[in-house]
């Protein structure tokens, strides 16, 4: 059946169309702030601090850590978004992981991938609950969070002075060299090409020829893996789409039949998941768990999701965005270090950074929903 | 659309103009923050050395007290090449690594205030400050001398390994029993927490002046304990100085930050000028204010310089 | 057998205390348009909800092509063939026509776990349908937000039809709409009851609905006045009794003496 009218056959004719160009279609794309940001800090910072050596191998993977670490809750915290909801219980989640991992290997004697492994699913746990009680009360998700945040630092914080003693689990380290799975949260990557570019002088070495900087850190392989991951999913599944209407329509989502409740709650689940990737990474780097890690996370990664082009009130937005709001804010934070400024100004420039994107956000998004 | 564009050019660019930056000779990364009134006493010291010793410094400090943040401060400070990094070191399992980092890239490491027990095996060149123990040592004779049989030693940074220390050599320089308490940074806080334990001790000791200690001092004020209970703290602060001088309180335990950020500089541009390097703890404390010299103690104080 | 679509019968709806319907009648046939008229208040919207599986009936029964049958929920008579378009549509503004034409059933292509939503031929498919109608939608990744509502109301419809609805529900489709639009999205109506769907159209707006209505059932305070055929019916009969006549008339009364009062 492919009879069309003939008012379509005079396509060309029709005075309401005009020829937009490739530009034009990438410039309404819900990332493009953040990746306009990301290149006025790399500019800003490259005038302003490119010889003190903020952007040698050691000084960008330094700051790339840092947006890394970021990215990856930003990411999931972006999905979750788009699906309607906020989760500000993730930086106890980082804190109570850290736990969960530390813990068991250092007083129970456990093997560390067990207890990364227990961490996980202790997160899946917390990512559920969050989730079934958001969408059987169908209270806003920012109260459940809430008190899941309170619930879950409390807990952490009182678990570890009872079985400690003390609110930090040291001596990790040692077991990271033997454990099977641990290297995927703490080796380097590509430590080859380090060592070559080291030997033919490229970059910095240290007094024993080996070069400062080691390799890729796995927190930013991490990082970019699960950035290609959810814009995927976001855009060439179903279950994407189905992310899409739940933010969008809650109600006329359900009734065509897109089942709303599980996608919440397993977004959720992610948010809860990314947020135990990220205290792997921090737990075998640091060598120890703490119970404060994480403290007001939450807020950075919706920050980076924001400034990503995610709306507030959902339906809309890009992984790829908070990818690069997480680069912007990791470059800052760490750049900042690089200058005569005092570090206290890196909120105010935060908070303004964050004025600029969304007010840029919100004339794209008219632009692609009103006069396209 | 246009002319936000250019404003924030134009902003951004006078921006990048008024902050450009020159090469550093020694970076300081320190645990405390400079709104601490106890740091902002080093962090004069570490800027009077600077200018009086004429080289390029800079005093960095993570928001709050987090060591991973910490650690990444010095591998910051390392990708900038100084000709030398000054750290405290409260905690060596978490920083160990970029330390020893730092050294391997060839810059050495002073470090000052925290970390007696640990920075030489870490590969530090030296460290200043006071040796914890031995300050809560003499701080516990001085009170036992005082009479004092059992006693409250208030701990605000719980995991701060130097603090924990200074309980530990209070205890054992005191002889009698002492209870440690452990709480937040929050002076509302530390003030209820002392109030509810004043029934059983008649000796506190508080780790920090302007913190714990004035609240240690409100707390025997309403309960109008004052002079039964007897108090004592490290450090020192404009009011527990005053209550000093005015006899309310025993004793304060100066460690002289002030040479804690002043010598680091110092031993570094001699280092640089000259290659010289002190060997071992150069220790700036534990100087004792009491009653009788607390009146010249304040006057300093008010200027930030005790 | 009755050629009956969909039967409601004596159906009844109560809340606590509150009768909301009680004894409405309703059959639609093959290629009927039903027009559901009733002031505000009347009951339309409860009587929607029921036709539509969000409530239950208290008392009477729905029999779906000589079934009866139980809706448990809007699922259940989406289902059956009982496609609702509510006023709100269901659409979302910030996704794309292609995403909203087929949320909650888009097409895949693949297998295993790595099924991919077939953006393409969903695109195509889209488009092709929102031709059919006589609508062009230039690029169909372009978001529904850009259309008219006319355009969005029709895209609504259309995507019940193309998920296989047999009787289509319409909750005030043209109450928003400028003249132009309510006309496009009226031709659509016919178009769609001329290939075999029965429609139900709900509207307070008689100039609308009596153009392409075939039967007529007005609500009035939770109870049918009754069904009737359009020969039976004219135009201002069906206005007065709809608006309840004799409440204009003693408005016009009351305003002619107090057009009289000021005069004085």
């Amino acid at each position: 059946m492919s009879t069309k009218s003939k008012s379509i056959q005079n396509k060309s004719s029709d005075e309401r169309l005009r020829k937009v160009s490739k530009l034009k279609v990438l410039l309404n794309r819900p990332e493009l702030g953040a990746l306009g940001g990301s290149i006025l800090v790399f500019i800003f910072f490259g005038i302003i601090a490119g010889d003190t050596g903020m952007f040698s191998a050691y000084g960008t993977i330094n700051f790339l850590e840092v947006s890394a670490n970021l990215g990856i809750i930003a990411v999931a915290a972006a999905l979750l978004m788009i699906g309607g909801e906020f989760d500000l219980s993730v930086g106890s989640m980082i804190g109570f992981a850290g736990i969960c991992i530390a813990i068991p290997a250092i007083y129970w004697g456990w093997p560390l991938w067990m207890s990364i492994l227990f961490a996980f699913s202790m997160a899946v746990l917390v990512g559920y609950a969050n989730g079934i009680l958001v969408v059987r009360t169908g209270l806003p998700s920012f109260i459940v969070t809430l008190a899941m945040l309170f619930i879950l630092r409390g807990a952490t914080l009182a678990i570890t002075r009872l079985i400690t003693g003390r609110t930090q689990v040291p001596g990790l380290r040692v077991l990271v060299e033997d454990d099977p799975i641990a290297w995927i949260f703490s080796a380097d990557a590509f430590k080859f090409v380090f060592t070559w570019l080291g030997s033919l002088g490229l970059i910095e070495l240290r007094q024993d020829g080996t070069p400062l900087a080691t390799g890729i850190p796995a927190s930013v392989i991490w990082w970019i893996a699960m950035t290609i991951f959810a814009t995927w999913l976001l855009m060439k599944t179903r279950y994407g789409n189905w992310i899409f209407a739940s933010g969008g329509d809650k109600l006329g989502a359900r009734n065509v039949g897109v089942p709303v409740g599980r996608v919440k709650i397993s977004l959720f689940i992610g948010t809860a998941v990314a947020a135990t990737i990220y205290a792997c990474v921090q737990v075998l780097d640091a060598g120890s768990a703490d119970t404060m890690r994480g403290f007001l996370k939450e807020l950075e990664a919706i920050v980076a999701a924001v400034v990503g082009g995610c709306l507030l009130t959902g339906g809309y937005g890009s992984a790829i965005g908070a990818a690069f709001g997480a680069l912007i804010f990791g470059t800052v934070s760490m750049g900042i270090y690089y200058t005569d400024v005092d570090t206290d100004w890196f909120k105010v420039f935060l908070g303004v950074m964050m004025l600029i994107a969304v007010i840029f956000n919100n004339y794209i998004r008219r632009r692609v929903t009103e006069n396209k | 659309m246009r002319k936000i564009y250019l404003t924030i050019l134009a902003f951004l660019s006078w921006a990048a103009m008024s902050v450009a930056s020159f090469a550093i000779d020694v970076i300081v990364v320190s645990h405390g923050q400079a709104n601490d009134p106890f740091w902002s006493v080093a962090k004069n010291g570490v800027d009077s050395a600077c200018k009086d010793m004429k080289i390029k410094c800079k005093y960095t400090a993570p928001g709050t007290f987090d060591m991973v943040e910490m650690a990444k401060l010095i591998d910051n400070a390392v990708s900038q090449k100084p000709k030398g990094i000054v750290i405290t070191l409260p905690d060596a399992a978490a920083l160990g690594k970029s330390v020893k980092a730092a050294i391997a890239a060839g810059i050495p490491v002073v470090s000052m205030n925290s970390g007696s027990d640990d920075f030489a095996k870490l590969g530090i060149s030296a460290h200043v400050g006071q040796t914890e123990f031995e300050a809560g040592v003499g701080g516990g004779q001085k009170m036992k001398a005082a009479g004092g049989k059992k006693a409250l030693c208030v701990n605000h940074e719980v995991g701060n390994v130097a603090l924990d220390r200074r309980c530990a050599g209070f205890k054992k320089g005191f002889g009698g029993s002492v209870e440690i308490l452990g709480t937040s940074n929050d002076p509302t806080e530390i003030q209820k927490a002392v109030a509810a334990k004043l029934g059983g001790v008649d000796t506190i000791l508080t780790l920090g002046a302007g913190l714990s200690g004035e609240a240690a001092l409100k707390a025997l004020k309403s309960a109008g304990k004052v002079g039964s209970i007897k108090l004592g703290t490290f450090d020192m602060s404009p009011d527990m100085l005053k209550a000093a001088a005015a006899g309310e309180v025993e004793f304060l335990i100066d460690q002289q930050q002030y040479l804690q950020g002043y010598l680091p500089i110092a031993i570094f541009a001699q280092y640089m000028r000259w290659g010289t390097m002190p060997a071992g703890v150069v220790m700036t404390g534990p100087g004792f204010v009491t009653p009788d010299n607390a009146s010249k103690v304040i006057k300093w104080a008010a200027q930030g310089y005790r | 057998m009755s050629d009956n679509l969909v039967e409601f019968n004596n159906i009844s709806k109560f809340f606590g205390s509150v009768i909301a319907l009680k004894d409405v009648t309703m059959h639609i046939k093959k290629g009927q348009i039903m027009c559901l008229l009733g002031d505000n208040g009347a009951g339309k919207s409860t009587l929607i909800k029921t036709l539509s599986g969000v409530h239950k009936p208290d008392e009477g029964e729905i029999i779906v092509e000589g079934k009866k049958t139980v809706f448990d929920s809007p699922r259940d008579a989406l289902d059956m063939g009982i496609a609702t378009v509510y006023q709100d549509l269901a659409l979302v503004s910030l996704m794309s026509v292609t995403r909203n034409f087929f949320m909650g059933r888009e097409p895949m292509k693949g297998f295993g776990p790595f099924k991919t939503f077939d953006v393409k031929k969903a695109n195509s498919i889209a488009s092709e349908r929102m031709g059919q109608i006589g609508i062009d939608v230039r690029d169909p990744s372009q978001a529904v937000g850009t259309m008219s509502g006319g355009e969005r109301q029709c895209l609504a419809i259309s995507r019940a039809i193309y998920f296989g609805a047999k009787v289509l529900i319409l909750d005030e489709p043209t109450s928003a709409l400028g003249v132009h639009q309510a006309s496009v999205v009226l031709k659509y109506i016919v178009k769609a009851a001329s290939s075999g769907l029965g429609v139900i159209l709900i509207t307070h707006n008689v100039h609308h609905a009596y153009p392409v209505g075939n039967s007529f059932t007005i609500l009035n305070r939770g109870k049918s006045m009754g069904t009737f055929n359009k020969k039976d019916l004219s135009r201002e009969k069906l206005l007065g009794m709809m608006a309840g006549g004799e409440e204009l008339d003693k408005l016009e009364v009351e305003l002619k003496e107090i057009d009289r009062i000021v005069k004085n």
